[in-house]
């Protein structure tokens, strides 16, 4: 058996363990006993948040220590975000928009077979892809990175996405800890546009367990507070903490209006063809400018999200956010 | 010159690895959408390969000419060569078939749609949807009369067993079964119906033409799905949260025995001789095979994620 059968060994002994002794048990006790399946796929799903935070910190914290974009005099501001990532990456917060999104999709899913409509998948409709599954999950890739550029571009321009999103953009400490900064709300709408999505062009394959978590540990990476560009070539090829850190950058892409830009969540192609790019060198401070003339957008994590939804009712009755 | 190479060519596929097998054991595993199979002599894996998205269930064509692999979230079936599982052809647009099964004489095929709440009829011959039918909550397995005018289903969700007439195309009756559900077997006689009930711990006896429930067998936590030993009496039943599996009598309705598999035994097959049981341990990644009768492990062999269904062609009798 080689290293990489020994780990996979490793881990399904530990998730078994997990499951059978903590997950199964409860689940009769809280009546959820027929979902018994995606209680076990969900502590997985921990489990591997579990390894990407490890990883993270290993990788990523001596990286922030020796090549830092900001020097801080220190970090605590940054704690506020490792909630919000252990919130994420443990799961409650899949799990809430699981249990909101997941009625509706199957209600809409059924409804359009009982109508004759069976959704299309990239794969079965394109038969090459049904026999390379490798090449379906990076097809999968690129769509649902397009997805989310427009998303996120959304965010940025309309006025009550940014009330909404302003909550990851205040962050003025930003490290590998910010990528899941969010408003549960914006969380919500992230939940809704991709189960659309996956009705029309079904969901990605779900078994490349180890490249689904690279691509989250590289949207993690590309928050970190680290002085690392691709370079000339690469900085078009994949969002770098430099790339990302203009996006993210007070009097740049830090913005709700035209001024925004990086929108991309893995490959900057999308700003390129969309006129959205910005390949700055320098290093800004980031943060939102009104910041800066003192706005307050919340220190703990209830009074984020209680501010973002005031923002959220003056955009709604057409105030600036 | 050419007939030589062409006597090559035809002898090289004689003994390609996996033409010289003479058994090969068949597993999907459901969480990575691939089969992997497995040499049953030396009983290690030989190779593994994609097959669709969330393969769970699979069974024979009625004249075992094929092995049809159910993908749920594909919506597709997979024609498989029983002997070597190679893939032979697709047949795609079928909904999300999660559990599947011909009716006794060979007219009806039935997929349970878990996912959606559906069962869905189909002429078995051609495979075109005759009847979909919307039940509450989970259609999870399901099984025929032996005179196959009635398939009946386990509504893992709403705690039900339902009653389609398949003569009618009409839900003759659901009942409540107990909570969550699962495996349902028609025992050999055809009088009863057994239910792998997961959220009381036992098999509930059902006397399908009165549709009540005439005795409660307490099995193992999470009681699941069955297996016939194939000897006309006897029927295996996992109890998945349990780790353990028991042997029923079918004649007296009574529990004979019950040992231990790791991981969440799932679905089992017994060996034509009637020497070994196979079991997909859903939690630990494996196959675990048990020597008969004396039920002991003595083989453990790695496979995907989540693995389901098990097959080889040289099993005992479904009876």
């Amino acid at each position: 058996m080689n290293l990489v059968d020994s780990l996979v060994r490793l881990f399904a002994m530990v998730q078994d363990h997990v499951f059978e002794r903590i997950v199964e048990p409860l689940l009769p006790l809280l009546g959820l006993m027929e979902y018994q399946e995606q209680a076990f796929d969900a502590t997985e799903y921990v489990l591997i948040g579990i390894v990407e935070i490890v990883l993270m910190l290993l990788l990523f914290r001596p990286l922030e220590a020796l090549f830092p974009a900001e020097h801080w005099s220190n970090r605590q501001p940054t704690h506020i975000d490792i909630l919000y990532t252990l919130l994420h990456r443990l799961g409650f917060i899949p799990l809430v928009m699981f249990a909101l999104m997941w009625p509706v999709s199957i209600s809409l899913d059924g409804w359009l077979r009982l109508h004759g409509f069976m959704p299309f998948t990239l794969d079965n409709d394109f038969p090459y892809l049904l026999e390379h599954p490798l090449t379906t999950f990076v097809v999968y890739l690129v769509v649902l990175d397009f997805a989310g550029y427009w998303l996120h571009r959304f965010l940025h321009r309309l006025e009550w996405g940014w009330a909404l999103h302003g909550v990851h953009h205040c962050q003025r400490v930003m490290s590998f800890w910010t990528d899941d900064r969010t408003h549960f709300l914006e969380d919500f709408l992230a939940a809704f546009w991709f189960s659309m999505l996956g009705l029309f062009i079904g969901l990605p394959p779900s078994q490349f367990v180890v490249l689904m978590m690279v691509t989250r540990i590289l949207q993690s990476f590309a928050h970190a507070n680290v002085a690392i560009s691709f370079g000339r070539i690469g900085e078009r090829l994949l969002v770098s903490p430099h790339y990302h850190r203009v996006h993210h950058g007070i009097g740049m892409g830090s913005e709700s209006g035209p001024l925004s830009c990086n929108f991309a969540i893995l490959f900057p192609i999308w700003d390129i063809l969309f006129h959205t790019a910005n390949f700055a060198t320098e290093t800004p401070p980031t943060g939102i400018a009104d910041q800066l003339a003192g706005r307050n957008y919340g220190n703990g994590l209830l009074l984020q999200q209680w501010l973002g939804l005031e923002r959220l009712s003056r955009a709604l009755r057409g105030l600036k956010a | 010159m050419r007939i030589f190479l062409l006597w090559l060519v035809f002898l090289s596929g004689l003994v390609s690895p996996l033409a010289s097998l003479a058994d090969v054991a068949i597993v999907l595993d459901s969480g990575d959408g691939t089969i992997t199979r497995i040499d049953r002599h030396n009983y290690q894996p030989i190779d593994r390969f994609f097959v669709g998205r969330e393969p769970h269930h699979l069974m024979s064509l009625p004249d075992n000419s094929a092995l049809i692999v159910a993908n749920a979230v594909s919506n597709d079936l997979v024609f498989l060569n029983p002997d070597n599982g190679n893939i032979l052809y697709r047949i795609p647009r079928i909904s999300d078939p999660y559990q599947i099964a011909f009716s006794p004489d060979k007219h009806w095929f039935v997929a349970n749609s878990l996912r959606l709440d559906m069962v869905d009829v189909y002429r078995a011959q051609d495979f075109k949807l005759v009847k979909r039918f919307v039940l509450p909550s989970m259609p999870s397995h399901l099984t025929f009369s032996p005179d196959s005018r009635m398939v009946f289903v386990t509504l893992q969700g709403s705690d039900q067993l339902a009653a389609i007439d398949l003569d009618k195309m009409a839900v003759k009756w659901q009942i409540p079964i107990g909570k969550t559900p699962a495996g349902v077997y028609t025992t050999p006689d055809g009088r009863y119906l057994l239910v792998g009930v997961m959220g009381l711990n036992e098999v509930a006896v059902v006397d399908w033409r009165t549709a009540t429930i005439v005795k409660h067998i307490p099995a193992g936590r999470g009681t699941h799905n069955f297996m016939p030993l194939g000897d006309d009496r006897h029927v295996f039943v996992t109890n998945r949260a349990e780790d353990t599996i028991s042997l029923i009598d079918t004649r007296t309705l009574a529990i004979v025995k019950t040992f231990s598999v790791p991981g969440g035994p799932d679905c089992m097959e017994v060996s034509a001789d009637h020497k070994e049981l196979w079991v997909t341990s859903r939690w630990l990644r494996q196959v675990t095979v048990l020597s008969m009768p004396d039920f002991r492990i003595i083989h453990i062999i790695p496979v995907g994620r989540s693995p389901h269904g098990l097959f080889f062609a040289h099993h005992a009798s479904r009876q």
